[in-house]
């Protein structure tokens, strides 16, 4: 009894709690409910890109045997958006259509080929009107208005003027630019979109079941569009197949299924194809990157001047947050003081484009990180130098007031050096091979919530009843990133018990608190310290009855997790004497937890919208990218990745390394071969052939150093794993292959054939690149 | 993936059981591996009534070798023949084009006559019903234009089997089965080059084997295939190359392609490149002489200008290799 110890959680390599059901098959993703007789529901899409709708006739659909509800946008009772200020979304057309694949009208029908029919069956009378695909026409002089309240077809424009820019460029030594352009790329989660409905025509009250990492938000949405009270809808979360942020807001078809549900007082289920969950996509824009850098000859950043326009496609969803972004994030990496920026958010006629892992940093960091590696090149200096020369001491507030509480980026390069032997082997590979490095960071969580309510960011509830197992109740969405189980890791440290004593219920409106969601990498920061404020809650409660019990001051109990005494030579008492002992006279226990950020987070006020960044804490990462390129055709071989990344600690390392190689992996699609392209709005490679995710064959090999800078605020010190490694291997693979073939590649996806131009180019050029640079 | 509709699956044991219930069918497919059909038909490009499964045939099944030759039955899959010892041994470049067809689950079930067979591809082609209906379909499907080349009356999806070109190196014959009985045909007549008609199969005519004669030993061969993974996709553009160097001179010399027309081919003229020395100049000739065959259209995602370079670069780096 004396060598008794609190059970450690954290720190632990632990496998997913929610693994056993993944693995055997058991976990009921949405598509896998399936009640008696519930319908199917499908959605007719426009085929046009732009058109007005001036005439729908759905009465033949209806007429149809077999159908029990159609539905348009004479059924939806508002709009809906992820942002307050910009719901301009229904969730089927009303008026107009705006893209090719926007939902017009839907069908619940007793099967998919009677739905079919009735999709088949409905009239629609378009209007054509011009349709704009690309940025600059949306943007051209006379260009017809997506929206009416949108001049300019400019979604937001957002700049700011920190520092003195034109002054501070004045004093480098060196000036360069670079023009970059990546193209549009969208997250193909594993599971398609889809969504369970269920309405009780009796009691007018639906229970849904989406495919979402933002149940909250589906649930508000859902209330808008039908009109109905918040109260009378239950949101339930089933198990989510990835998200990666294409289900950071509402889709149309968590609403379409609850439209269709209540108008045919039935159980409706909706599957998107992968076509389909293409189109309703939510990814990330066609980005036109300018940037120019001043540097002093040992490599200190003077300025930065840079400008983006992102081609955001037909609606608001989050644009004006991802324009803003792709400003702020210039900064809290490097010790930046002068930055001068100038962002489009351009509406066109396209799907829309969403809030995707990295969300709005990912292409300026690629401008960024790729250019300085070139300015470096050009002084003689090593590109860790240059990094080194521009490091940040925290605690600080950047200049657009960011607030860096911890900051593990020095010791993030240190490893990937060592790890990758850089000194001895950079510049001395074969030819045809090089190496390249570049960093990255990313947010906790944005510390100012989209719906300010005054509510907590976060509430977790912990419930203790008489056969002593405690149930952790979180509305923070399991998505498949493992939030569960860092929660109930929190809550068993803090208690000193077994996990096993856990059960996580995630994200039921009727039984979890109030949660934003799984995006912008809050969970683990804000539910995970909700989690152990729950923890301490309950201990204290738990302590309470202890002494109680043995009859002594709370202060003197010793608590062991699995017991609790009064001192060395005591018995104790176990957990479950003292959860009965608890439970005397009160019955079952529920205890509350809470998270709120602090105001030194908010963000600034310098400019407008300068909250979009702020962050309880930075995590920060840098990767050493080796490749091998086929001089014949241009192929790119990842060889090896090195990744360190600073998540302040890793509660579980186990999810952390799986969290740091997903995301350079992610980085690696978008870098070498994943991108959209649309033939004159409609979409050219809405399937898993055509849009290439890397396949195991290009996997490399990804090594893992986690680096710990605790964050002061942090749960043990945490900060986000899975977002933060992403950005950085786009520059580190381009500034690799610049090594190895002495070409600065500024259009991504890096396929072979735009590889092949570089190089031909190269040759016609006499071997002296003509592109800036490039060595 | 969309519905896939009712209709009947029969399971023949003999080839001549199959061509009678293909004749006996409405509308009727020929199935083996299924990875080409049944996407089509999910997708509504073609909607059969009856599908005819071939991969219960034992005839169709097997390799064999007699002295000097070799025949594989067209339901032999294609990790079968990517296995195959004397495959591997007298038709490398065989082999190993069916060791790159799509990933390791399509090989498992793919078979050497579905990938000769195999329907021509264009991005305007191979989308879903709701897709091509929104673009006034194509040419080659329900449609009046052509999306590659508008304007022209010519289709130009490309024939993206893999194996086929390294079989051409080989003067490759197929033997053919339909209502009228058996038939033997050069494999390169098997195809027209037509998008819209690729195949000069009769009428419920299947493909039950092919037959090809082993080359000298002095005969080397490979195949390479340019993709943007090295898994999963069809060929960019697919290299066989058949080669013999004697005394330093080149004494035979073959280049197959595919995935750059609507047909496999063999290059022309290559003769020139007899007799000569394999130096560098040479196999920059070589690698332009393929180039200027491998008139690649707009059926692809990614660029024709590449397909066209990486078919030569890779002709070039095939023949290298045996240097």
């Amino acid at each position: 009894m004396n060598e008794m110890t609190p059970v450690q959680s954290v720190g632990v390599a632990k496998p997913l709690v929610d693994g056993p059901e993944k693995t055997t098959g058991k976990a009921m993703f949405a598509a896998d409910f399936q009640a008696a007789e519930t319908l199917v529901g499908r959605i007719l899409r426009s085929p046009v890109a732009h058109a007005n709708i001036t005439a729908m006739d759905t009465s033949k659909a209806e007429a149809l045997p077999g159908v029990h509800a159609v539905v348009t946008e004479a059924d939806c009772s508002d709009t809906y958006g992820v942002l307050p200020i910009a719901m301009n979304e229904w969730a089927l057309a009303r008026g107009r259509v705006r893209y090719r694949g926007e939902p017009v009208a839907a069908v619940a029908a007793v099967d998919v080929a009677t739905a079919q029919r009735a999709l088949d069956l409905i009239e629609v009378t378009y209007e054509e009107l011009p349709a704009y695909f690309s940025a600059e026409e949306a943007r051209a002089e006379g260009a017809v208005l997506l929206h009416d309240d949108k001049p300019g077809n400019i979604e937001r424009d957002a700049e700011f003027d920190l520092g003195d820019v034109d002054k501070d460029m004045a004093e480098a030594d060196l000036v360069r630019e670079i023009e970059v352009k990546c193209s549009e790329v969208c997250q193909v989660q594993m599971e398609p979109h889809a969504t369970f409905a269920e309405y009780d025509g009796a009691r007018e009250r639906l229970t849904i079941r989406p495919s979402t990492q933002v149940p909250f938000y589906v649930h508000k949405m859902l209330a808008r569009t039908m009109g109905m009270a918040e109260g009378h809808i239950r949101v339930i979360k089933p198990h989510i197949g990835g998200g990666f942020g294409s289900r950071t807001e509402t889709l149309q078809s968590d609403l379409i299924a609850g439209l269709l549900a209540r108008k045919a007082r039935a159980t409706v289920k909706v599957v998107l194809s992968r076509e389909e969950t293409f189109i309703t996509h939510r990814g990330r824009p066609e980005s036109h990157i300018t940037m120019k850098v001043g540097m002093k000859s040992d490599g200190t950043i003077t300025a930065v001047d840079f400008t983006v326009q992102q081609r955001g496609g037909a609606y608001s969803g989050y644009g004006i947050v991802t324009i803003l972004y792709a400003g702020s994030m210039i900064y809290g990496l490097y010790n930046i003081s002068s930055a001068r920026f100038q962002g489009l958010r351009v509406l066109t006629n396209t799907p829309p484009c969403g809030a995707f892992r990295g969300h709005g940093t990912v292409k300026t960091r690629f401008a960024f990180e790729g250019l300085i590696d070139d300015m470096a090149r050009e002084l003689g200096l090593d590109p860790f130098a240059v990094r080194r020369a521009n490091l940040l001491a925290a605690p600080t507030m950047t200049e657009n007031d960011l607030l860096v509480n911890s900051y593990g980026l020095d010791q993030c390069l240190d490893w990937v050096e060592k790890a990758s032997d850089w000194q001895a082997r950079k510049g001395k590979l074969p030819a045809n091979k090089g190496m390249g490095m570049a960093c990255s960071h990313y947010i906790s969580g944005a510390s100012k919530p989209k719906h300010w309510t005054g509510e907590p960011h976060a509430t977790i509830h912990l419930r203790v009843d008489w056969d002593a197992s405690i149930t952790l109740l979180t509305g923070a969405a399991e998505i498949g990133q493992g939030s569960s189980t860092v929660m109930a890791q929190c809550v068993a440290e803090t208690l000193g018990v077994d996990m096993s004593r856990i059960n996580v219920v995630s994200s039921d409106s009727a039984l979890t608190p109030k949660d934003n969601g799984s995006y912008s990498s809050r969970v683990t920061y804000m539910v995970g310290n909700a989690s152990i404020d729950a923890a301490q809650n309950l201990k204290a409660r738990l302590i309470e009855a202890a002494a109680r019990k043995l009859e002594i001051a709370t202060d003197d109990v010793e608590c062991l997790g699995e017991v609790y005494r009064g001192g060395q030579q005591d018995q104790g008492l176990t957990f479950d004497e003292v959860v009965m002992e608890a439970l005397a006279g009160e019955g079952t226990i529920t205890v509350k937890g809470t998270f709120d950020t602090i105001p030194e987070s908010w963000g600034g006020r310098k400019y407008r919208g300068a909250a979009i960044g702020g962050t309880m804490a930075f995590s920060y990462a840098a990767q050493v990218v080796e490749v091998t390129v086929d001089p014949y055709t241009a192929e790119i071989t990842v060889d090896k990745v090195w990744v360190a990344h600073d998540c302040g600690k890793a509660l579980n390392p186990l999810a952390v390394e799986g969290q740091v190689q997903g995301s350079v992996w992610m980085g690696m699609g978008q870098a070498m071969s994943e991108e959209t392209g649309f033939h004159e709005g409609l979409p050219l490679a809405a399937n898993m052939l055509d849009y290439r995710v890397p396949t195991i064959i290009e996997s490399p090999p990804i090594e893992v150093g986690i680096i710990e800078a605790a964050d002061p605020h942090g749960p043990f010190g945490a900060k986000e794993a899975g977002e933060g490694s992403l950005s950085g291997f786009l520059p580190a693979l381009t500034n690799a292959v610049a090594d190895a073939m002495g070409v600065r590649a500024c259009e991504l996806p890096l396929t072979p054939d735009r590889l092949l131009e570089l190089l031909e180019k190269k040759a016609r050029d006499g071997g002296a690149n003509s592109d800036r640079g490039a060595a | 993936m969309e519905l896939l509709p009712d209709l009947k699956l029969h399971h023949p044991r003999s080839v001549e059981d199959a061509v009678s219930l293909h004749a006996a069918a409405s509308s009727g497919r020929y199935l083996a591996g299924g990875s080409d059909l049944l996407v089509n038909i999910r997708r509504g490009i073609e909607q059969p009534e009856s599908l005819v499964y071939l991969n219960n045939i034992a005839e169709m099944q097997a390799i064999t070798e007699a002295t000097g030759q070799i025949s594989i039955g067209g339901a032999v899959t294609l990790r079968e023949l990517a296995e195959s010892a004397p495959v591997r041994q007298h038709f490398a470049a065989v082999a190993q084009a069916a060791g790159e067809v799509a990933g390791p689950s399509h090989r498992e079930y793919g078979t050497l006559g579905g990938n000769l067979c195999l329907d021509t591809r264009c991005v305007f082609y191979n989308q879903s019903e709701w897709w091509r209906s929104a673009n006034a379909y194509c040419l080659k499907n329900r449609g009046e234009i052509c999306h590659v080349a508008p304007g022209g009356k010519k289709c130009f999806a490309a024939f993206s089997g893999d194996v086929a070109p390294a079989l051409l190196l080989f003067d490759a014959e197929v033997e053919l089965a339909g209502p009228d009985g058996r038939r033997r045909l050069a494999l390169a007549d098997l195809y027209r080059n037509d998008g819209m008609d690729h195949l000069t199969l009769g009428q419920g005519e299947l493909l039950v084997a092919v037959h090809m004669a082993k080359p000298s030993e002095a005969v080397h061969s490979a195949y390479a295939k340019s993709r943007v993974r090295g898994s999963i996709d069809f060929p960019l553009a697919g290299v066989a190359v058949r080669i013999a160097v004697s005394d330093g001179k080149i004494s035979d010399l073959q280049v197959g392609l595919t995935g750059v027309s609507p047909l496999p081919f063999l290059v022309r003229k290559l003769d020139k490149f007899i007799g000569r020395a394999a130096d560098d100049a040479c196999l920059e000739e070589l690698r332009d002489a393929v180039r200027g065959q491998a008139k690649a259209m707009k059926t692809t995602f990614t660029p024709p200008h590449y397909r066209r370079r990486v078919a030569g670069a890779l002709a070039q780096k095939l023949a290298a290799s045996f240097f």
